[in-house]
């Protein structure tokens, strides 16, 4: 555990290093059509966001499996952010509604395990909405600041 | 070398004195869970008089997952990290006595004379054990019948008796020597050794099983109907031999990070699915009746043939903590009935 | 108590003579006064094996997998091990026809460590379905149990995070409460696959955090709480309570309840348009 806290904490040094104050490590899974679309419309926007997001690919908010969300936490991550596309346009029809229960259901885990309900993030973002998608994560970032750095599942 | 006695009021002072030339290691109390054998400080209030449940001692000398070393690739290039433990004096108080012998099994695996196990070595080289017998022996234990205790008073370093409201301290080694020099302790009177021997005649009549002991070395055969009778309920969970104080399976295994690698050793049990599993895919115990007959054979005719004493010490944890019910006395007395050699009584 | 147990012998000498059935599972004398063990019953004559008592804990439709596969068994089953049994049916790992159901009215069951350490069951106090949901034939009545449960985990989410912690910390990893659980029947489980590693057998904290998060996730919907889990965990994590708070909020949110008949599909593999939507807008 403690290599790899060590790992995200060397990341974050190197970010940190760059503007003077802690910078969290974010892990982001966002579904191919809609949110990552979403996320490459920022980027070609060249609107600004943090660099704290670490953002990771599935091809669909369905795809995402709870252990992906509990794996983030273990490993260390500041924040885990999960974004999918609105009910109703999932490029699969249905994934997202079957994202919902398990997404519901994580949160509830995370509740009872005593993990603070700020550091996990669930939004619905479509590929349109690169300025939204900037501003998630800027208001994601600061919230976890104001938080301060996970010390980890094993912290007592 | 002189029995002694010391107080129950006194035993912090005791530890005190210890602490002043040993790591005192003893089990200490949590909640809802059997005690847990660790470094203590001062102030702590162990479990001295064996009267609870407890985690066996070998979670000590063989911790359920250690690093064996680490290798780190830094500016300056590959560094390769040993983590071999300290070599420092230890004692080891309020062992039961089937742990403690458990511990001589252990050493016969770990500090065989052609290959000394560093890890285990450094913890346990300049340790010393001292046993206890509690005022009643627990209801599952069954040493008297595997062994001859008798003998096995003789591989500790020193005893203590619950007598009530003291214990009676009785060195059986030269280094065992050292548990009895504090000066807060007093020298064993007459009564005091009528009480112990009481004590000791209790711990001998724990409920004698009807098998011999040659029995178990020579009888134990590969095609008894019992494994199948066993397997047919066991559930391949690893609470038999994780809790067994004799059993010393493990893993090696490399985690790789970015940073660094880590090469640790945990707990493995014969009762895995997985534990014969090899890369090719093949598995000669994917069924639970050979895993079953396994750890039976191995406890109580390998080990005793390849090494001259019993796997099995009558702890009694898994008679108390099986799921199901697998009763290793029961077992016994079923496929051991039928020597004809007198039984020890 | 020793009235069902005859009916029970009876139920079962019954469906053993006529050949509705290869085997009984049920429980019978333990080694020791205070334990039971299960019992695989193949010939008439042996019904006498059967007993019935309040320490009959262990939930036998755990054996129905590999043992019904290919034949017909009577099980003796009290509520719990029934909505086990209901669960398996439907995620097909037994068929219906091959289960000859004995079920039994049940006032709860104890835990006994010890000549005079016993408790009740700790999922029993919490117990509201004390009647089998299906049966072949049923013996005796449910009833009702006067004791409740306090709560065991801290309200505050810190203290909730320490509680957790503090417990983890016991984890030996034997994965008793996996091998005990009729749900948990998976060939290859996620915490012994190397490729990809969730987790590691290091008996650390956080490793044991994984493992048990996620393993009530996998039962999520599936768990029907009959505590064998925490029963049988030799250093006391109270690991029925994670799952009992998710089943909780899975009948709140869909109102879906594990081991009930009438349900058609798992919980997790269905939806409905008005869901509650867990979607967050960070204000």
């Amino acid at each position: 555990m403690a290599e790899e806290i060590a790992v995200i904490d060397k990341r974050t040094e190197e970010v940190t290093e760059a503007s003077n104050e802690w910078q969290p490590t974010i892990l982001g899974i966002l579904c191919n059509w809609c949110s990552y679309a979403g996320a490459d419309l920022a980027g070609s926007a060249r609107l600004h966001y943090p660099e704290t997001i670490r953002i990771i690919r599935v091809p669909c908010s369905g795809r995402v499996d709870p252990m992906f969300v509990l794996k983030g936490f273990q490993k260390g991550f500041d924040g885990v952010m999960v974004l999918g596309c609105h009910p109703g346009d999932c490029h699969y029809s249905k994934g997202n509604y079957y994202a919902r229960r398990r997404i519901a259901l994580v949160q509830s885990l995370l509740n009872s395990l005593g993990i603070p309900e700020e550091r996990f993030h669930f939004e619905w973002v479509s590929a349109s909405e690169g300025n939204r998608f900037a501003q998630l994560v800027t208001e994601f970032t600061e919230q976890i600041k104001a938080l301060g750095p996970f010390e980890g599942v094993a912290k007592v | 070398m002189s029995d002694k006695i010391i107080s129950k009021s006194e035993i912090q002072e005791y530890i005190k004195a210890l602490a002043e030339k040993f790591t005192v290691v003893a089990p200490m109390p949590r909640r809802d869970a059997p005690a847990e054998f660790v470094e203590i400080n001062s102030g702590d209030e162990p479990i001295l008089d064996g009267s609870q449940p407890m985690m066996p001692p070998k979670d000590y000398l063989l911790p359920r997952y250690e690093t064996l070393l680490k290798v780190d690739r830094g500016p300056e290039g590959i560094k390769i990290e040993s983590t071999i433990p300290e070599d420092k004096p230890r004692v080891i108080l309020g062992v039961w006595l089937p742990d403690a012998q458990a511990i001589q099994v252990l050493d016969r695996v770990f500090l065989d004379k052609n290959f000394v196990d560093p890890y285990y070595a450094a913890r346990r080289r300049n340790t010393l054990i001292a046993a206890v017998i509690p005022r009643e022996p627990r209801w599952s234990w069954f040493c008297a019948s595997v062994d001859d205790v008798e003998e096995w008073r003789e591989n500790v370093d020193a005893i203590f008796y619950d007598l009530g409201d003291r214990y009676f301290v009785e060195p059986k080694s030269e280094k065992g020597q050292a548990l009895v020099n504090a000066s807060i302790m007093t020298e064993a009177s007459n009564e005091d050794k009528v009480e112990k021997d009481k004590v000791w005649q209790r711990f001998l009549e724990q409920d004698i099983l009807p098998f011999a002991r040659k029995a178990l070395y020579e009888q134990l055969e590969w095609d008894n109907p019992i494994w199948a009778e066993i397997a047919q309920k066991c559930l391949g969970c690893g609470i038999c031999s994780y809790m067994c104080p004799s059993c010393s399976c493990f893993d090696i295994r490399d985690d790789m990070h970015d940073i660094c690698i880590e090469r640790y050793r945990c707990r493995d049990t014969c009762q895995f699915e997985d534990f014969t599993l090899m890369g090719a895919g093949h598995n000669p115990r994917s069924t639970q009746l050979p895993r079953s007959r396994q750890r039976l054979l191995h406890k109580f005719k390998y080990q005793h043939e390849q090494f001259g004493v019993v796997g099995c010490t009558g702890c009694g944890r898994c008679v108390e903590l099986c799921p199901v019910n697998v009763d290793i006395r029961d077992i016994l007395s079923r496929t051991c009935a039928n020597d004809t050699t007198e039984p020890v009584a | 108590m020793s009235e069902i147990e005859n009916k029970i012998r009876e139920e079962a000498r019954k469906a053993l003579e006529s050949n509705e059935v290869a085997l009984v599972i049920g429980w019978g004398e333990g080694s020791v006064p205070f334990k039971t063990t299960p019992v695989f019953v193949e010939k008439a004559d042996d019904v006498g094996k059967l007993v019935w008592n309040e320490f009959c804990v262990n939930n036998l439709a755990v054996y129905l997998p590999k043992i019904a596969r290919d034949r017909r068994v009577g099980i003796v089953a009290k509520p719990c091990d029934i909505r086990s049994i209901v669960t398996l049916i439907q995620e097909k790992q037994v068929k219906r026809e091959n289960v000859f159901i004995i079920g039994l009215g049940c006032g709860g069951v104890v835990d006994a460590t010890g000549p005079d350490a016993s408790t009740p069951r700790q999922m029993c106090l919490v117990c509201k379905k004390r009647e089998p949901a299906i049966y072949d034939v049923i013996i005796g009545e449910a009833v009702p149990l006067e004791e409740s449960r306090a709560n065991i985990v801290p309200e505050l989410p810190e203290e909730r995070q320490k509680y957790w912690v503090e417990q983890f910390s016991k984890c030996i990893r034997c994965y008793a409460c996996r091998q005990i659980c009729p749900a948990c029947y998976c060939r290859l489980c996620f915490a012994d696959r190397v490729e990809p590693r969730w987790t590691s057998r290091k008996a650390t904290v956080d490793e044991a955090w994984m493992f048990h998060a996620t393993r009530v996730m996998h039962l999520a919907g599936r768990c029907i709480q009959c505590g064998e889990c925490e029963r049988v965990c030799p250093v006391g994590v109270p690991v029925a309570e994670l799952a009992r708070e998710m089943a909780e909020v899975i009948k709140e949110n869909y109102n879906y309840e594990a081991g009930d008949p009438k349900e058609t599909a798992p919980v997790l593999g269905q939806f409905r348009e008005n869901d509650v939507d867990p979607a967050q807008h960070i204000e």
